[in-house]
């Protein structure tokens, strides 16, 4: 497999796992349940940051000159990476409502 | 008859490349398997007949739900690590272990 492939591949597990566990911590905190809630946002955190520096790395490459064959595996990759910004984004804000509702 | 693994993950593109690295490894080792990769939406329809299922990362959250509403079926996830390496090979060897061959 290709430079590029595996790099797309890399970012897809990783952002995939990423929006997963931030769909677990919205679930975990309707269930009441926080401290997992927390959990899983931290670690979601910590899987998208890699994804997003395999990202960064194919985009410091194009700035160097060397361009990146934009593919549809590649868009998927990209896909991803946009979706699980925007779930780690509502799942904080889910997070918080719920503790309201909870009266945490 | 060949047994059936089925993996899902989100729209089952990405995944049937995996598909394509686990059906390698197969033949590497002279074993036949049905493999086929389905977006998650289809569970219903090809997940039920299956002798082992692998979810990708993408849709790990569905796991609990999955195992829950069918405790007879044999599930996992597919470690993120596996998945991004697309390693067939450990996939592979991850569906037999559910099926129960090594």
């Amino acid at each position: 497999m290709e430079g590029t492939e595996l790099i797309a591949f890399n970012i897809i597990a990783t952002v995939g796992t990423a929006r997963s566990n931030y769909i677990g911590a919205i679930d975990a905190a309707a269930e009441g349940n926080f401290e997992e809630a927390e959990k899983l946002i931290k670690e979601g955190q910590d899987a998208y940051v890699e994804g997003h520096d395999a990202h960064a790395k194919l985009l410091t490459q194009t700035a160097q000159g060397n361009a990146v064959t934009m593919d549809l595996l590649l868009t998927h990759a990209e896909d991803q990476l946009m979706s699980a910004e925007a779930f780690g984004i509502l799942a904080e804000r889910f997070v918080t409502l719920y503790k309201k509702v909870y009266n945490k | 008859m060949a047994k059936k693994i089925v993996l899902f993950c989100a729209g089952g593109f990405s995944t049937s490349l995996l598909v394509n690295k686990m059906k390698e490894a197969a033949a590497a080792k002279g074993k036949e398997y049905e493999i086929a990769a389905y977006a998650v939406t289809q569970f219903d329809e090809v997940g039920l007949n299956a002798d082992a299922i692998l979810i990708g990362p993408q849709v790990r959250y569905v796991v609990a739900k999955l195992k829950t509403e069918h405790p007879e079926l044999k599930i996992s996830d597919i470690p993120m690590k596996m998945y991004g390496t697309m390693d067939g090979k450990g996939a592979l060897e991850l569906a037999e272990k559910l099926i129960g061959e090594e």
